[in-house]
Protein backbone atom coordinates (compact mmCIF):
# COMPACT_ATOMS: atom_id res chain seq x y z
CA UNK A 1 0.00 0.00 0.00
CA UNK A 2 1.38 3.40 -0.97
CA UNK A 3 2.07 6.00 1.68
CA UNK A 4 -0.20 8.99 1.82
CA UNK A 5 1.66 12.31 1.67
CA UNK A 6 0.11 15.75 2.03
CA UNK A 7 1.72 18.71 0.29
CA UNK A 8 0.88 22.14 1.73
CA UNK A 9 1.92 24.73 -0.80
CA UNK A 10 1.13 28.19 -2.17
CA UNK A 11 0.17 28.93 -5.76
CA UNK A 12 3.56 30.44 -6.56
CA UNK A 13 5.55 27.37 -5.56
CA UNK A 14 2.99 25.04 -7.12
CA UNK A 15 3.19 26.76 -10.48
CA UNK A 16 6.92 27.50 -10.56
CA UNK A 17 8.93 25.14 -8.40
CA UNK A 18 7.62 21.59 -8.06
CA UNK A 19 6.84 20.16 -11.48
CA UNK A 20 9.46 17.38 -11.38
CA UNK A 21 8.87 16.74 -7.71
CA UNK A 22 5.14 16.21 -8.28
CA UNK A 23 5.71 13.96 -11.22
CA UNK A 24 8.05 11.74 -9.13
CA UNK A 25 5.82 11.80 -6.05
CA UNK A 26 2.77 10.70 -8.04
CA UNK A 27 4.63 7.55 -9.00
CA UNK A 28 5.70 6.60 -5.48
CA UNK A 29 2.91 7.69 -3.12
CA UNK A 30 -0.67 8.88 -2.79
CA UNK A 31 -0.38 12.65 -2.92
CA UNK A 32 -2.92 15.18 -1.63
CA UNK A 33 -2.28 18.83 -2.40
CA UNK A 34 -3.51 21.66 -0.17
CA UNK A 35 -3.09 25.06 -1.83
CA UNK A 36 -2.88 27.98 0.60
CA UNK A 37 -5.05 30.28 -1.50
CA UNK A 38 -7.85 27.70 -1.83
CA UNK A 39 -7.78 25.81 1.44
CA UNK A 40 -9.55 26.91 4.60
CA UNK A 41 -7.77 25.93 7.81
CA UNK A 42 -10.41 24.94 10.32
CA UNK A 43 -8.68 24.84 13.71
CA UNK A 44 -11.75 23.32 15.32
CA UNK A 45 -11.62 20.12 13.29
CA UNK A 46 -8.11 18.85 12.55
CA UNK A 47 -8.26 15.26 11.37
CA UNK A 48 -6.27 13.86 8.48
CA UNK A 49 -5.20 10.44 7.20
CA UNK A 50 -1.85 11.47 5.74
CA UNK A 51 1.35 9.75 6.86
CA UNK A 52 3.37 12.95 6.51
CA UNK A 53 2.89 16.56 5.48
CA UNK A 54 5.50 18.40 3.43
CA UNK A 55 5.40 22.18 3.61
CA UNK A 56 6.50 24.17 0.57
CA UNK A 57 5.93 27.84 1.30
CA UNK A 58 6.09 30.27 4.20
CA UNK A 59 2.83 32.24 4.14
CA UNK A 60 0.74 32.71 7.28
CA UNK A 61 -1.92 30.26 6.10
CA UNK A 62 0.70 27.57 5.49
CA UNK A 63 2.56 28.05 8.75
CA UNK A 64 -0.57 28.04 10.86
CA UNK A 65 -1.96 25.01 9.03
CA UNK A 66 1.31 23.25 9.91
CA UNK A 67 0.93 24.43 13.51
CA UNK A 68 -2.55 22.93 13.76
CA UNK A 69 -1.23 19.57 12.54
CA UNK A 70 1.64 19.66 15.02
CA UNK A 71 -0.62 20.52 17.94
CA UNK A 72 -3.59 18.28 17.15
CA UNK A 73 -2.22 15.22 15.33
CA UNK A 74 0.81 12.92 15.47
CA UNK A 75 1.50 13.27 11.74
CA UNK A 76 5.10 14.33 10.99
CA UNK A 77 5.37 17.80 9.42
CA UNK A 78 8.46 18.80 7.39
CA UNK A 79 9.58 21.55 7.86
CA UNK A 80 8.07 22.44 11.19
CA UNK A 81 6.11 25.66 11.64
CA UNK A 82 8.79 26.83 14.08
CA UNK A 83 11.57 26.20 11.57
CA UNK A 84 9.81 28.10 8.79
CA UNK A 85 8.96 30.98 11.10
CA UNK A 86 12.52 31.25 12.40
CA UNK A 87 14.00 31.03 8.92
CA UNK A 88 12.06 33.99 7.54
CA UNK A 89 12.46 36.10 10.68
CA UNK A 90 16.01 37.28 10.05
CA UNK A 91 16.41 39.06 13.35
CA UNK A 92 15.12 36.15 15.41
CA UNK A 93 17.29 33.52 13.74
CA UNK A 94 20.39 35.73 13.92
CA UNK A 95 19.71 36.26 17.63
CA UNK A 96 19.13 32.58 18.30
CA UNK A 97 22.13 31.39 16.30
CA UNK A 98 24.55 33.96 17.68
CA UNK A 99 23.51 33.16 21.24
CA UNK A 100 24.28 29.49 20.47
CA UNK A 101 27.77 30.31 19.24
CA UNK A 102 27.18 30.28 15.47
CA UNK A 103 29.14 33.00 13.70
CA UNK A 104 26.72 35.39 11.98
CA UNK A 105 27.53 38.91 10.75
CA UNK A 106 26.96 41.63 13.36
CA UNK A 107 23.38 42.85 13.18
CA UNK A 108 21.19 45.53 14.66
CA UNK A 109 17.65 46.91 14.49
CA UNK A 110 17.65 50.70 14.41
CA UNK A 111 15.05 53.44 14.04
CA UNK A 112 14.87 54.57 10.40
CA UNK A 113 16.21 58.01 11.36
CA UNK A 114 19.41 56.59 12.97
CA UNK A 115 22.87 56.72 11.41
CA UNK A 116 23.74 53.19 10.21
CA UNK A 117 25.42 51.23 12.99
CA UNK A 118 28.13 49.76 10.70
CA UNK A 119 30.53 51.30 8.19
CA UNK A 120 29.83 48.55 5.63
CA UNK A 121 26.31 47.18 5.78
CA UNK A 122 23.35 45.54 4.08
CA UNK A 123 19.83 46.62 4.94
CA UNK A 124 17.69 43.50 4.57
CA UNK A 125 13.95 43.06 4.90
CA UNK A 126 12.96 42.28 8.49
CA UNK A 127 10.83 39.29 7.54
CA UNK A 128 11.69 37.40 4.37
CA UNK A 129 8.22 35.90 4.02
CA UNK A 130 7.14 36.89 0.51
CA UNK A 131 8.15 35.19 -2.72
CA UNK A 132 10.06 38.19 -4.07
CA UNK A 133 13.78 38.05 -4.80
CA UNK A 134 16.53 40.17 -3.21
CA UNK A 135 16.56 43.52 -5.01
CA UNK A 136 19.66 45.44 -3.98
CA UNK A 137 20.87 48.99 -4.56
CA UNK A 138 24.62 49.06 -4.06
CA UNK A 139 26.66 52.14 -3.19
CA UNK A 140 30.41 51.67 -2.99
CA UNK A 141 32.91 54.38 -2.04
CA UNK A 142 36.59 54.19 -1.05
CA UNK A 143 35.53 54.07 2.58
CA UNK A 144 32.36 52.03 2.66
CA UNK A 145 29.95 49.58 1.07
CA UNK A 146 26.25 50.28 1.53
CA UNK A 147 23.70 47.80 0.21
CA UNK A 148 19.98 48.38 0.55
CA UNK A 149 17.39 45.80 -0.39
CA UNK A 150 14.57 47.74 -2.03
CA UNK A 151 12.05 45.40 -0.38
CA UNK A 152 13.32 46.64 2.99
CA UNK A 153 12.99 50.29 1.95
CA UNK A 154 9.45 49.59 0.75
CA UNK A 155 8.56 48.07 4.14
CA UNK A 156 9.59 51.29 5.86
CA UNK A 157 8.89 54.08 3.35
CA UNK A 158 6.35 52.42 1.01
CA UNK A 159 2.64 53.02 0.64
CA UNK A 160 1.83 50.21 3.08
CA UNK A 161 4.75 50.82 5.45
CA UNK A 162 4.93 48.18 8.18
CA UNK A 163 7.97 49.19 10.19
CA UNK A 164 9.72 52.29 11.49
CA UNK A 165 13.07 50.52 11.80
CA UNK A 166 15.69 48.81 9.65
CA UNK A 167 17.46 45.49 10.02
CA UNK A 168 21.18 46.05 9.41
CA UNK A 169 23.65 43.27 8.79
CA UNK A 170 27.37 44.05 8.67
CA UNK A 171 28.71 43.54 5.16
CA UNK A 172 31.27 40.75 4.76
CA UNK A 173 33.54 40.96 1.75
CA UNK A 174 33.92 37.47 0.29
CA UNK A 175 35.23 36.05 -2.97
CA UNK A 176 32.59 33.32 -2.98
CA UNK A 177 29.26 32.55 -1.43
CA UNK A 178 29.00 29.01 -0.05
CA UNK A 179 25.66 27.30 -0.25
CA UNK A 180 24.94 24.18 1.75
CA UNK A 181 21.75 22.20 1.17
CA UNK A 182 20.68 20.00 4.05
CA UNK A 183 18.23 17.13 3.63
CA UNK A 184 18.16 15.28 6.93
CA UNK A 185 21.68 13.94 7.49
CA UNK A 186 22.75 14.52 3.90
CA UNK A 187 24.59 17.73 3.02
CA UNK A 188 25.38 19.08 -0.45
CA UNK A 189 28.09 21.71 -0.92
CA UNK A 190 28.27 24.42 -3.59
CA UNK A 191 29.97 27.73 -4.11
CA UNK A 192 29.24 30.64 -6.44
CA UNK A 193 30.09 34.30 -6.89
CA UNK A 194 28.26 36.41 -4.30
CA UNK A 195 24.94 37.61 -5.65
CA UNK A 196 26.06 41.24 -5.22
CA UNK A 197 28.89 40.62 -7.67
CA UNK A 198 26.92 38.52 -10.13
CA UNK A 199 23.11 38.43 -9.89
CA UNK A 200 22.99 35.32 -12.08
CA UNK A 201 23.94 33.04 -9.22
CA UNK A 202 23.68 29.81 -11.21
CA UNK A 203 26.23 30.93 -13.82
CA UNK A 204 29.14 30.60 -11.45
CA UNK A 205 27.73 27.88 -9.18
CA UNK A 206 29.89 24.78 -8.81
CA UNK A 207 29.74 21.70 -6.67
CA UNK A 208 32.55 21.55 -4.12
CA UNK A 209 34.04 18.95 -1.79
CA UNK A 210 32.57 18.88 1.73
CA UNK A 211 34.00 21.46 4.10
CA UNK A 212 34.00 19.91 7.55
CA UNK A 213 33.56 23.20 9.40
CA UNK A 214 30.53 24.20 7.33
CA UNK A 215 29.02 20.74 7.73
CA UNK A 216 29.24 20.97 11.53
CA UNK A 217 27.67 24.40 11.49
CA UNK A 218 24.89 23.24 9.14
CA UNK A 219 23.91 20.34 11.44
CA UNK A 220 23.87 22.67 14.44
CA UNK A 221 21.74 25.27 12.63
CA UNK A 222 19.28 22.62 11.47
CA UNK A 223 18.92 21.38 15.04
CA UNK A 224 18.60 24.84 16.58
CA UNK A 225 16.07 26.03 14.00
CA UNK A 226 14.21 22.72 13.85
CA UNK A 227 14.73 22.41 10.08
CA UNK A 228 15.02 19.04 8.33
CA UNK A 229 15.30 20.48 4.83
CA UNK A 230 17.19 23.73 4.33
CA UNK A 231 19.70 25.73 2.38
CA UNK A 232 22.23 27.90 4.19
CA UNK A 233 24.34 30.73 2.77
CA UNK A 234 27.82 31.48 4.06
CA UNK A 235 30.43 34.12 3.26
CA UNK A 236 34.14 33.77 3.99
CA UNK A 237 35.86 36.86 5.39
CA UNK A 238 39.41 37.99 4.71
CA UNK A 239 40.60 36.18 7.84
CA UNK A 240 39.04 32.93 6.52
CA UNK A 241 36.13 32.84 8.96
CA UNK A 242 32.78 31.59 7.69
CA UNK A 243 29.72 33.72 8.44
CA UNK A 244 26.20 32.38 8.10
CA UNK A 245 24.20 35.06 6.28
CA UNK A 246 20.89 33.38 5.39
CA UNK A 247 18.71 30.48 6.47
CA UNK A 248 16.11 29.17 4.03
CA UNK A 249 13.29 26.80 4.92
CA UNK A 250 11.96 26.34 1.36
CA UNK A 251 15.08 25.82 -0.77
CA UNK A 252 14.76 25.42 -4.50
CA UNK A 253 15.72 21.75 -4.69
CA UNK A 254 15.64 21.83 -8.50
CA UNK A 255 19.17 23.25 -8.29
CA UNK A 256 20.39 20.02 -6.69
CA UNK A 257 21.34 17.12 -8.90
CA UNK A 258 18.34 14.72 -8.56
CA UNK A 259 17.00 17.20 -6.00
CA UNK A 260 13.28 16.42 -6.40
CA UNK A 261 13.94 12.69 -5.98
CA UNK A 262 16.26 13.18 -3.01
CA UNK A 263 13.59 15.23 -1.24
CA UNK A 264 10.79 12.83 -2.13
CA UNK A 265 12.72 9.77 -0.92
CA UNK A 266 13.60 11.54 2.32
CA UNK A 267 9.95 12.41 2.95
CA UNK A 268 8.82 8.85 2.29
CA UNK A 269 11.44 7.54 4.71
CA UNK A 270 10.16 9.91 7.40
CA UNK A 271 6.46 9.13 6.88
CA UNK A 272 4.49 7.49 9.70
CA UNK A 273 3.89 4.07 8.15
CA UNK B 1 19.31 48.82 39.79
CA UNK B 2 19.35 49.94 36.16
CA UNK B 3 15.95 49.25 34.65
CA UNK B 4 14.89 49.58 31.01
CA UNK B 5 11.24 49.91 30.02
CA UNK B 6 10.24 48.87 26.47
CA UNK B 7 7.10 50.83 25.74
CA UNK B 8 4.97 52.47 23.04
CA UNK B 9 4.49 55.65 25.05
CA UNK B 10 6.09 57.35 28.01
CA UNK B 11 2.82 58.47 29.59
CA UNK B 12 0.24 56.63 31.73
CA UNK B 13 1.33 53.61 33.71
CA UNK B 14 4.86 53.74 32.26
CA UNK B 15 5.35 57.24 33.62
CA UNK B 16 4.03 56.22 37.03
CA UNK B 17 6.32 53.20 37.12
CA UNK B 18 9.30 55.37 36.17
CA UNK B 19 8.50 57.76 39.01
CA UNK B 20 8.11 54.92 41.50
CA UNK B 21 11.41 53.29 40.59
CA UNK B 22 13.27 56.61 40.57
CA UNK B 23 11.87 57.54 43.97
CA UNK B 24 13.04 54.21 45.34
CA UNK B 25 16.62 54.71 44.12
CA UNK B 26 16.69 52.98 40.74
CA UNK B 27 17.83 54.33 37.40
CA UNK B 28 15.22 54.04 34.68
CA UNK B 29 15.60 54.35 30.90
CA UNK B 30 12.54 54.40 28.68
CA UNK B 31 12.85 52.89 25.19
CA UNK B 32 10.23 53.79 22.59
CA UNK B 33 10.27 53.27 18.81
CA UNK B 34 12.11 56.60 18.55
CA UNK B 35 15.22 55.63 20.50
CA UNK B 36 15.27 51.83 20.65
CA UNK B 37 18.19 50.23 18.82
CA UNK B 38 18.21 46.50 19.37
CA UNK B 39 21.83 45.48 19.79
CA UNK B 40 24.44 45.03 22.50
CA UNK B 41 23.94 48.63 23.65
CA UNK B 42 20.96 47.28 25.60
CA UNK B 43 23.19 45.15 27.82
CA UNK B 44 23.83 48.15 30.10
CA UNK B 45 20.65 47.62 32.10
CA UNK B 46 20.14 44.97 34.80
CA UNK B 47 16.71 44.01 33.54
CA UNK B 48 13.86 45.12 31.30
CA UNK B 49 10.14 45.58 31.60
CA UNK B 50 8.27 44.65 28.42
CA UNK B 51 5.32 47.03 28.60
CA UNK B 52 4.31 46.90 24.93
CA UNK B 53 3.70 43.96 22.58
CA UNK B 54 4.54 45.88 19.39
CA UNK B 55 6.82 43.85 17.13
CA UNK B 56 9.95 45.95 17.73
CA UNK B 57 9.63 45.53 21.50
CA UNK B 58 8.99 41.82 21.17
CA UNK B 59 12.17 41.55 19.09
CA UNK B 60 14.05 43.50 21.75
CA UNK B 61 12.61 41.24 24.45
CA UNK B 62 13.66 38.10 22.58
CA UNK B 63 17.14 39.52 21.94
CA UNK B 64 17.62 40.30 25.64
CA UNK B 65 16.15 37.00 26.78
CA UNK B 66 18.53 35.06 24.50
CA UNK B 67 21.41 37.08 25.90
CA UNK B 68 20.45 36.26 29.49
CA UNK B 69 19.18 39.72 30.41
CA UNK B 70 15.94 39.25 32.39
CA UNK B 71 12.78 40.57 30.76
CA UNK B 72 9.48 40.83 32.66
CA UNK B 73 6.89 39.75 31.54
CA UNK B 74 8.48 36.87 29.64
CA UNK B 75 8.81 37.95 25.96
CA UNK B 76 7.95 34.49 24.63
CA UNK B 77 4.63 34.59 26.49
CA UNK B 78 4.00 38.17 25.34
CA UNK B 79 4.55 37.10 21.72
CA UNK B 80 2.25 34.12 22.21
CA UNK B 81 -0.59 36.32 23.42
CA UNK B 82 -0.08 38.78 20.58
CA UNK B 83 -0.39 36.05 17.93
CA UNK B 84 -4.06 35.03 17.57
CA UNK B 85 -3.38 31.38 16.74
CA UNK B 86 -0.82 30.94 19.52
CA UNK B 87 -3.19 32.69 21.88
CA UNK B 88 -5.99 30.29 20.86
CA UNK B 89 -3.83 27.31 21.79
CA UNK B 90 -2.75 28.95 25.06
CA UNK B 91 -6.37 29.45 26.10
CA UNK B 92 -7.33 25.93 25.06
CA UNK B 93 -4.36 24.46 26.94
CA UNK B 94 -5.84 25.87 30.16
CA UNK B 95 -9.11 24.08 29.53
CA UNK B 96 -10.87 27.40 28.86
CA UNK B 97 -13.35 27.96 26.04
CA UNK B 98 -12.35 29.78 22.86
CA UNK B 99 -14.37 30.84 19.81
CA UNK B 100 -14.12 28.76 16.63
CA UNK B 101 -11.32 30.06 14.43
CA UNK B 102 -10.34 29.72 10.76
CA UNK B 103 -7.60 30.92 8.41
CA UNK B 104 -7.92 31.34 4.68
CA UNK B 105 -8.80 33.68 1.86
CA UNK B 106 -12.26 35.34 1.76
CA UNK B 107 -13.03 33.06 -1.19
CA UNK B 108 -12.27 29.89 0.77
CA UNK B 109 -14.32 31.10 3.76
CA UNK B 110 -17.24 31.90 1.49
CA UNK B 111 -17.06 28.49 -0.14
CA UNK B 112 -16.46 26.33 2.89
CA UNK B 113 -18.18 27.94 5.89
CA UNK B 114 -21.93 27.45 6.32
CA UNK B 115 -24.13 30.54 6.50
CA UNK B 116 -25.17 29.44 10.01
CA UNK B 117 -21.59 30.08 11.20
CA UNK B 118 -21.93 33.81 10.50
CA UNK B 119 -21.42 36.46 11.75
CA UNK B 120 -17.64 36.15 11.72
CA UNK B 121 -14.97 38.59 12.80
CA UNK B 122 -11.86 39.34 10.77
CA UNK B 123 -8.97 40.23 13.06
CA UNK B 124 -5.30 41.01 12.40
CA UNK B 125 -3.25 37.86 12.99
CA UNK B 126 -0.81 39.80 15.14
CA UNK B 127 -2.88 41.95 17.40
CA UNK B 128 -4.89 42.25 20.52
CA UNK B 129 -7.77 44.36 21.65
CA UNK B 130 -10.32 45.74 19.24
CA UNK B 131 -7.97 47.40 16.73
CA UNK B 132 -8.52 46.36 13.10
CA UNK B 133 -11.57 44.14 13.77
CA UNK B 134 -14.30 43.90 11.14
CA UNK B 135 -17.67 42.15 11.43
CA UNK B 136 -18.68 39.90 8.52
CA UNK B 137 -22.43 39.36 8.66
CA UNK B 138 -22.63 36.98 5.70
CA UNK B 139 -20.63 35.64 2.79
CA UNK B 140 -21.80 38.61 0.73
CA UNK B 141 -19.61 40.92 2.85
CA UNK B 142 -16.50 39.12 1.61
CA UNK B 143 -14.49 40.15 -1.41
CA UNK B 144 -13.86 36.95 -3.37
CA UNK B 145 -11.09 38.57 -5.42
CA UNK B 146 -9.01 39.23 -2.34
CA UNK B 147 -6.31 36.53 -2.18
CA UNK B 148 -5.00 37.61 1.20
CA UNK B 149 -4.89 34.99 3.95
CA UNK B 150 -6.98 36.27 6.85
CA UNK B 151 -7.80 35.21 10.38
CA UNK B 152 -11.52 34.65 11.07
CA UNK B 153 -13.21 34.11 14.39
CA UNK B 154 -16.83 33.19 15.12
CA UNK B 155 -18.70 36.15 16.58
CA UNK B 156 -20.07 35.34 20.03
CA UNK B 157 -23.38 36.95 20.96
CA UNK B 158 -23.31 37.72 24.67
CA UNK B 159 -22.16 39.89 27.57
CA UNK B 160 -18.59 41.17 27.31
CA UNK B 161 -16.23 41.38 30.30
CA UNK B 162 -12.84 42.91 30.92
CA UNK B 163 -11.14 40.98 33.72
CA UNK B 164 -7.83 42.11 35.24
CA UNK B 165 -5.66 40.38 37.78
CA UNK B 166 -2.66 41.55 39.77
CA UNK B 167 -1.24 38.68 41.74
CA UNK B 168 -4.33 37.31 43.53
CA UNK B 169 -6.39 40.49 43.32
CA UNK B 170 -8.89 40.75 40.53
CA UNK B 171 -11.09 43.45 39.03
CA UNK B 172 -13.89 42.67 36.59
CA UNK B 173 -16.32 44.84 34.68
CA UNK B 174 -18.91 44.59 31.96
CA UNK B 175 -17.91 46.43 28.80
CA UNK B 176 -19.31 47.31 25.43
CA UNK B 177 -18.45 44.90 22.57
CA UNK B 178 -15.19 45.85 20.79
CA UNK B 179 -14.49 48.67 23.26
CA UNK B 180 -10.80 49.03 24.12
CA UNK B 181 -9.35 48.73 27.60
CA UNK B 182 -9.70 52.43 28.30
CA UNK B 183 -13.45 52.69 27.66
CA UNK B 184 -15.57 52.83 30.79
CA UNK B 185 -16.70 49.51 32.23
CA UNK B 186 -19.39 48.70 34.73
CA UNK B 187 -17.52 47.19 37.67
CA UNK B 188 -19.09 44.07 39.13
CA UNK B 189 -18.55 41.33 41.66
CA UNK B 190 -16.95 38.55 39.61
CA UNK B 191 -18.83 35.32 39.18
CA UNK B 192 -17.06 32.15 40.25
CA UNK B 193 -16.23 30.94 36.74
CA UNK B 194 -14.66 34.29 35.82
CA UNK B 195 -12.53 34.24 38.97
CA UNK B 196 -11.63 30.60 38.28
CA UNK B 197 -10.62 31.36 34.66
CA UNK B 198 -8.34 34.20 35.78
CA UNK B 199 -6.62 32.12 38.42
CA UNK B 200 -6.11 29.13 36.11
CA UNK B 201 -4.65 31.48 33.51
CA UNK B 202 -2.34 33.19 36.00
CA UNK B 203 -1.03 29.93 37.43
CA UNK B 204 -0.59 28.09 34.13
CA UNK B 205 1.69 30.79 32.71
CA UNK B 206 3.16 32.00 36.02
CA UNK B 207 1.98 35.56 35.41
CA UNK B 208 2.32 38.45 37.83
CA UNK B 209 -0.56 40.36 36.26
CA UNK B 210 -2.55 40.62 33.05
CA UNK B 211 -6.04 40.56 31.68
CA UNK B 212 -8.55 38.42 29.82
CA UNK B 213 -11.43 39.60 27.65
CA UNK B 214 -14.32 37.21 28.01
CA UNK B 215 -17.86 36.82 26.70
CA UNK B 216 -20.75 35.06 28.43
CA UNK B 217 -22.49 33.47 25.44
CA UNK B 218 -26.24 34.16 25.43
CA UNK B 219 -27.28 30.84 23.91
CA UNK B 220 -25.19 28.53 26.15
CA UNK B 221 -24.24 30.70 29.16
CA UNK B 222 -20.65 29.48 28.57
CA UNK B 223 -17.74 31.76 29.37
CA UNK B 224 -15.52 32.19 26.29
CA UNK B 225 -12.08 33.84 26.33
CA UNK B 226 -11.58 36.05 23.27
CA UNK B 227 -8.47 38.07 24.05
CA UNK B 228 -5.49 38.01 26.38
CA UNK B 229 -2.89 40.52 27.54
CA UNK B 230 0.30 40.51 29.57
CA UNK B 231 0.57 44.17 30.51
CA UNK B 232 -2.60 46.27 30.35
CA UNK B 233 -2.75 49.90 31.47
CA UNK B 234 -5.20 48.89 34.23
CA UNK B 235 -7.09 52.11 33.45
CA UNK B 236 -10.32 50.61 34.78
CA UNK B 237 -8.90 49.19 38.01
CA UNK B 238 -10.61 50.77 41.03
CA UNK B 239 -8.20 53.35 42.39
CA UNK B 240 -5.63 52.83 39.64
CA UNK B 241 -2.92 54.87 41.42
CA UNK B 242 -2.78 52.40 44.29
CA UNK B 243 -1.62 49.54 42.08
CA UNK B 244 1.58 51.15 40.77
CA UNK B 245 3.68 50.20 43.79
CA UNK B 246 2.17 46.69 43.81
CA UNK B 247 3.06 46.12 40.14
CA UNK B 248 6.54 47.61 40.49
CA UNK B 249 7.31 45.55 43.60
CA UNK B 250 6.04 42.36 41.99
CA UNK B 251 8.38 42.97 39.05
CA UNK B 252 11.34 43.63 41.37
CA UNK B 253 10.56 40.50 43.36
CA UNK B 254 10.37 38.40 40.17
CA UNK B 255 13.74 39.80 39.08
CA UNK B 256 15.35 39.12 42.47
CA UNK B 257 13.89 35.60 42.68
CA UNK B 258 15.30 34.76 39.25
CA UNK B 259 18.68 36.23 40.12
CA UNK B 260 18.87 34.18 43.30
CA UNK B 261 17.85 31.06 41.42
CA UNK B 262 20.65 31.62 38.88
CA UNK B 263 23.23 32.17 41.62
Amino acid sequence: MLKNIGLIIDKYHLEKKVREFLSYMRKVCELSIYVEENYLVNFNDVSFNEDLFFIKGKGDGIINFAKSLERDTDIPVINSSKGIWLAYNRFLNSTLLKSAGIRVPNFSLNPKEDTPPFKDFIIKNVRDQDNYAFDPTIQTTINSVEVKDNRALEEVYGKNAQYSFFYYQEYIESKFEYKIYGVGEELFYYKQKPILRDPDKMKSREKIKPILELGEIAYKVMELCDLQITSLDFLKSEDNSYYLTDVNSTPNFNYLENGPQIIADYLLAKAKR
Amino acid sequence: MKIGILTKRETGLTDKMRSFYKETGHKVTIYTTKNLAVNSSLFENDFYILKSKQLLFLYAGYFLYKNNIPVIPNPIISYTYKHRIESYYSIRNCGLNTPKIYMGTPKSIKKQVKESEYPLLVKPLMGSGSKGIKVIKSGDDLDSDNNKILYFEKFIEGTHYLAYFINEQICVGEKKPFANEHANIKLMKPEDDIRHALMIWREKYNLLFGHLDMIRENSTNKLIVVDTGTFPEFSNWQNANSIVSTICNLILKRYNDRREMNE
